[in-house]
């Protein structure tokens, strides 16, 4: 049996305190297969967004554990966190997140700039990834040049470009219409079939769900059975 | 109907608790420069006043107002002359006459009015050598100037009643008292006659009825008449010596008919009276009597109407270009900071807006009218910059006892109005229906049209600099606000067609970068350029620095000009200008300075004003100095003043006449013809052939700048033998020495010349605004960019925290923070100083600068690039601090809040 690319163990997380505390996470435990698309689930308020950025490291919990890929990021400190990021986790938001004034292409290289890899190598590997998102042609074109559903492919794209063994995605086709959102999953779908990365996709779209291998249910912090 | 739009009150609250620090800081700049713009013009006034009271003070008797009448014709029925018994009285209704010419305001600024009467000065002869007398009618005030008699009394009437004396008859008797030293001088007593008489030799009757002392010797009247308490040296020539004898109401009538009609003069003296004289009340008094002088000038040759005179408009006319001046650069000076206060609101508004633009739209989309909006806007920023203005307007009342409105109309209308607008534009432009064209050829229509209209605003902008300029430099400052905005303007200009300049090169940077494998340089000129188009913050920090430059190097300049006018005044550390009857010791004195310690170089010279020179058919008065030349020249190497290669040139002779060095008028080349007064007899000609009169002379060089003067000839003393009567010292001591031998003459320090230029009232004033105005324009522009840096921080750290989310590291966001607004504070720490030098030197002889320095040309421009440097260092520190608070804030706020979707 394969070890779990991703575990989290009894993850608390409140917000506030006293009587206006908010428990946004209360005693959340799974784990997460290599090479799985997973869709996480739950209404607005539900803590989807709160449990994926504590398991990117982009938040920390007031208790419990999470381990990417063997790494606890829960006792990571900033340099380990941003390493991490670096190499093993990347994302895809909502609202795309890109560098207006640099092109698609180069959009796509920050990771690989950050990573310090060689200009050729970053040029090559870039190329590819626009390939793969289907946007070769339109490289040399900035963000504001481009629809919601190409800059969401050029997100992907750059989420993809070092290599990441766990792509989270925060609502990425929040901003889409519904032909172009169910193109940019069945996209991530492709992806980690293609590529052997393992997905964690927070949606609340059923029709999204249904390319996903596993549904992960959460409602007032808690999962669902 | 509803007139007035519906307000919404708990939106109004919200809003300003919610942004309380930049309302805070609109409130600290409005409070700030409404002091500042309210408390100089009158700060300035006042130091025009005490400027005209300096010089009321300095030159007291040519500022005092003088009226004269003839006297009414005294022949009697038979043909003889008639004694008037009130003539005492008619002279004092001569007083209240002219006193009522003058209005209420102007009488405030004069002293109460002196009446004399003085006789022509008649000569002694008791034998003594040179001595004159003068009989003086004195009235100040009601019965003023008191005397004590000491011995005998008053002078009493000859002769009681009006009786008509014949006019060949024996000289009429006249009583008059001597002060105690003029009785001790003539050896007199009560009862003796003096023995006087005319230059005509005609015989006057003079008896002393008494000797007193004065009750109060300060007594205004003693100052017009000196002589009639003590005798006085030199007032009828060379070598002699007045005495005066006091008339009093009883005698004047017998004075009368002593004298001819023109033997005996009537004044009324109003001297200014320096403290409760203003720059305007002078000036007002100067043309009041200007006018008289000009109404009455004719008609008082006939007839005994009032005659006025005063020499007040000379000595108030260099006052009034040193205040023209002065207040041509305090209105250049405080436009400029009002200039950068405006802007520094602006951005202020920018920032509120693009903070409120969320809440505004939705506030416009749930229903709110566009005037509801304006006028919520308008009741917060007339709460928070009304009382903001009213404070500095208030404080400055109180430092300067005025506070000029009209200054600080600009930056109170601006804090006002520019919040409230700049939020309905944010609403208005957020829910209009107009969509981006589909098109494409629409849309670039539509961003044609929009450069466009950019370039237009440009392009009159800067016309209207240069216009300024042109203006400014043709005419001066004058009254007109457009001359003195000009720096302002041209700034705003310069700094316009930087920030239009600015996307080409950070795109340019950026393209360079992106080729380098540095990827913190990519990220932050790829910020930069992102946000190279804003333009009210690199317009806030180049106008800011470049007029705060400005400021610093009119100051520099300033201070440099006083140091080189004081020098070229002295001409060096100390000057003795030798009292007249000491000049035969010039040399021995000399021999002294130079002995003393710490004196390095000593040169006496002769100075003779107004000789006659003739060139071609040109006749000149130029000053002559006959000067030891390789002595001199070694003075002046010694000295910052300008070398003067020509004086070497001096000793070496010539054949067409004596090499001289010239300046001013004359120029270098020119022959000479040189005419010495009185001088043929005395040999000072030196043995050259003197043909009519005349030495000729070669003018072979520029003569150095001697003493402020203006044509001047230098002669070596080897060459033309002279009397030396003024000596010139330099080193650490010369100071020293020159005081030691102060009693021989007129010592000139230079130390003290300029320590006395550096505090005189406008000077000090202005030298104080210049520091004023530029720390409040760096401050200024500080505030701006920490402003704009905060206007544009949402986005900035949205985008760093998306890239740490790539992986980059915590503290390298700093570092791309620092590159995002690195390009403003570059292109104002080098263009700011740049712009600030070259406006100073567009703009040093249009301000006049040389009136304030006591220089006759205009000075160079001292550009102080330390400071400027210092200036530029505090820009770089700003820009750290502001990353470091900036990253000290967001690291509060965690990565995932960041990210939200939607949220910054």
């Amino acid at each position: 049996m394969t070890a779990p690319l991703l575990t989290v163990r009894g993850v608390h997380r409140t917000f506030g305190s006293g009587a206006a505390a908010v428990h946004a996470l209360r005693d959340i435990s799974f784990e997460v297969e290599p090479g799985t698309m997973v869709a996480l689930v739950g209404r607005s308020g539900s803590g989807k967004t709160t449990l994926l950025n504590v398991i990117g490291g982009l938040d920390r919990p007031d208790s419990g554990e999470v381990t990417v890929d063997g790494v606890e990021v829960t006792g990571l400190d900033e340099d380990g966190l941003s390493r991490l990021r670096r190499e093993r986790v990347s994302y895809v938001f909502q609202n795309f997140g890109l560098i207006p004034v640099l092109s698609a292409a180069e959009n796509v290289g920050v990771p690989l700039r950050l990573a310090r890899a060689e200009p050729k190598e970053r040029e090559h590997r870039v190329e590819l990834l626009l390939e793969l998102v289907g946007l070769a042609d339109h490289a040399r074109q900035r963000p504001g040049e481009l629809s919601g559903g190409q800059q969401q492919r050029v997100a992907i794209a750059r989420a993809l470009a070092a290599s990441p063994r766990l792509l989270i995605a925060d609502e990425p086709t929040g901003q889409l219409d519904a032909e172009t959102g169910l193109s940019v999953m069945a996209l991530i779908r492709g992806i980690v079939e293609s590529e052997g990365v393992t997905a964690l996709v927070s949606t609340h779209d059923p029709v999204m769900m249904a390319l996903a291998d596993r549904v992960v249910r959460i409602a007032d912090g808690q999962l669902l059975p | 109907m509803r007139l007035l739009p519906a307000l919404h009150w708990p939106s109004i609250r919200g809003r300003a608790r919610a942004d309380a620090g930049p309302l805070l800081l609109v409130v600290l700049v409005v409070a700030a420069v409404s002091l500042l713009a309210a408390a100089v013009p009158p700060l300035l006034r006042g130091t025009a006043d005490d400027a005209a009271r300096e010089a009321v003070r300095e030159h007291p008797d040519e500022s005092a107002v003088r009226v004269d009448a003839r006297w009414e014709d005294d022949y009697g029925p038979s043909g003889g002359r008639v004694r008037n018994d009130r003539l005492a009285r008619d002279v004092e209704d001569l007083g209240g006459q002219a006193e009522a010419t003058l209005d209420a305001g102007l009488r405030d600024a004069l002293q109460p009015p002196v009446t004399t009467v003085t006789s022509i000065s008649l000569v002694l002869t008791d034998g003594s050598v040179q001595r004159h007398f003068q009989l003086d009618y004195l009235r100040s005030g009601a019965d003023g100037p008191a005397v004590t008699w000491l011995a005998g009394r008053a002078p009493g009437a000859t002769r009681e009643g009006n009786p008509e004396i014949p006019l060949n008859g024996s000289p009429w008797e006249v009583q008059v008292g001597l002060s105690e030293t003029a009785a001790a001088a003539l050896k007199m007593r009560p009862g003796d006659h003096i023995p006087l008489e005319d230059e005509q030799r005609n015989k006057y009757n003079v008896k002393v009825s008494g000797v007193f002392r004065p009750v109060d010797p300060r007594d205004p009247a003693w100052r017009l008449v000196p002589s009639a308490l003590r005798p006085v040296a030199g007032l009828d020539g060379a070598g002699t010596t007045r005495l005066g004898g006091l008339l009093s109401a009883s005698s004047l009538p017998d004075a009368r008919l002593a004298f001819l009609q023109d033997q005996l003069r009537r004044t009324v003296w109003f001297s200014a009276e320096p403290d409760r004289l203003t720059w305007e009340s002078a000036q007002r008094l100067a043309a009041t009597v200007a006018t008289l002088k000009a109404e009455s000038g004719t008609s008082a040759e006939r007839d005994t109407s009032l005659k006025w005179q005063t020499q007040l408009d000379g000595v108030l006319r260099e006052v009034q270009a040193q205040v023209d001046a002065a207040y041509g650069q305090a209105s250049v000076l405080l436009i400029a900071v009002l200039a950068g206060a405006v802007l520094v609101l602006l951005l202020a508004a920018d920032l509120l807006m693009r903070r409120r633009s969320p809440a505004l739209i939705a506030a416009r989309q749930r229903g709110a009218s566009l005037p509801g909006i304006a006028g919520e806007l308008l009741i917060e920023s007339l709460v928070v910059a009304v009382p903001a203005a009213a404070l500095g307007i208030a404080v400055a009342f109180a430092v300067a006892g005025d506070a000029a409105l009209p200054w600080v109309v600009p930056v109170a209308s601006c804090g006002i109005l520019a919040g409230p607008a700049f939020g309905t534009v944010a609403a208005a432009r957020g829910t209009r229906d107009r969509r981006t064209p589909a098109n494409r050829a629409a849309r670039l229509f539509a961003q044609r049209t929009a450069q466009l209209r950019r370039a237009a605003l440009d392009a009159a902008v800067v016309l209207a600099a240069v216009g300024a300029i042109v203006s400014l430099r043709q005419r001066g400052v004058g009254d007109s606000a457009l001359p003195a905005a000009a720096p302002a303007l041209a700034v705003i200009a310069a700094t316009l067609l930087l920030v239009r300049l600015m996307p080409v090169v950070t795109g340019v940077a950026l393209r360079q970068s992106l080729r380098s494998r540095r990827p913190l340089a990519v990220f932050g000129a790829a910020q930069a350029a992102a946000t190279a188009s804003r333009v009210l913050p690199l317009l806030v920090l180049t106008t800011t620095t470049a007029l705060a430059s400005f400021a610093v190097t009119l100051s520099a300049t300033t201070g440099s000009g006083l140091a080189d006018g004081a020098w070229r005044t002295v001409g060096a550390d100390a000057r003795l200008d030798v009292a007249p009857d000491e000049t035969g010791s010039t040399a021995a004195l000399a021999a002294k300075i130079a002995a003393a310690p710490g004196v390095t170089h000593v040169v006496a010279g002769d100075i003779s004003g107004g000789v006659r020179v003739v060139t071609n058919d040109t006749s000149l008065t130029p000053n002559l100095v006959i000067v030891d030349a390789a002595a001199f020249h070694r003075l002046l190497a010694s000295t910052p003043l300008p070398d003067a290669p020509g004086l070497d040139q001096l000793g070496k002779g010539g054949r067409d006449g004596i090499p001289v060095l010239v300046r001013g008028s004359l120029h270098p080349g020119l022959s000479l013809r040189l005419y010495l007064e009185d001088d043929q007899d005395s040999g000072a000609s030196g043995g050259y052939s003197t043909a009519e009169n005349a030495i000729k002379l070669t003018a072979v060089g520029a003569a150095p700048a001697i003493d402020g003067m203006d044509d001047v000839v230098v002669i070596d003393a080897a060459a033309l033998p002279g009397t030396p009567d003024t000596i010139w010292a330099t080193g650490p001591g010369a100071a020293r020495a020159i005081d030691a031998v102060a009693a021989s003459g007129h010592p000139v320090v230079r130390d003290a010349v300029l320590a006395a230029r550096r505090s005189a009232p406008l000077t000090a004033g202005l030298r104080a605004l210049d520091l004023a105005a530029a720390g409040t324009l760096l401050a200024l522009g500080m505030l701006g960019f920490a402003l704009g840096a905060a206007a544009g921080a949402p986005a900035r750290w949205r985008t760093l925290a998306r890239l740490r989310t790539l992986g980059l590291r915590t503290r390298d966001t700093r570092r791309v923070a620092a590159g995002e607004l690195l390009p403003p504070v570059l292109v104002a720490a080098v263009s700011g100083p740049l712009l600030g030098v070259l406006l100073v030197r567009l703009t040093l002889g249009p301000l006049s600068l040389r009136l304030i320095t006591a220089q006759s040309a205009d000075p160079p421009a001292v550009v102080p690039w330390w400071l400027l440097g210092v200036a530029s260092i505090v820009l770089l520190l700003t820009l750290v601090a502001v990353v470091v608070a900036e990253a000290a804030v967001r690291r509060r706020r965690g990565l995932g809040d960041v990210l939200r979707a939607g949220g910054d």
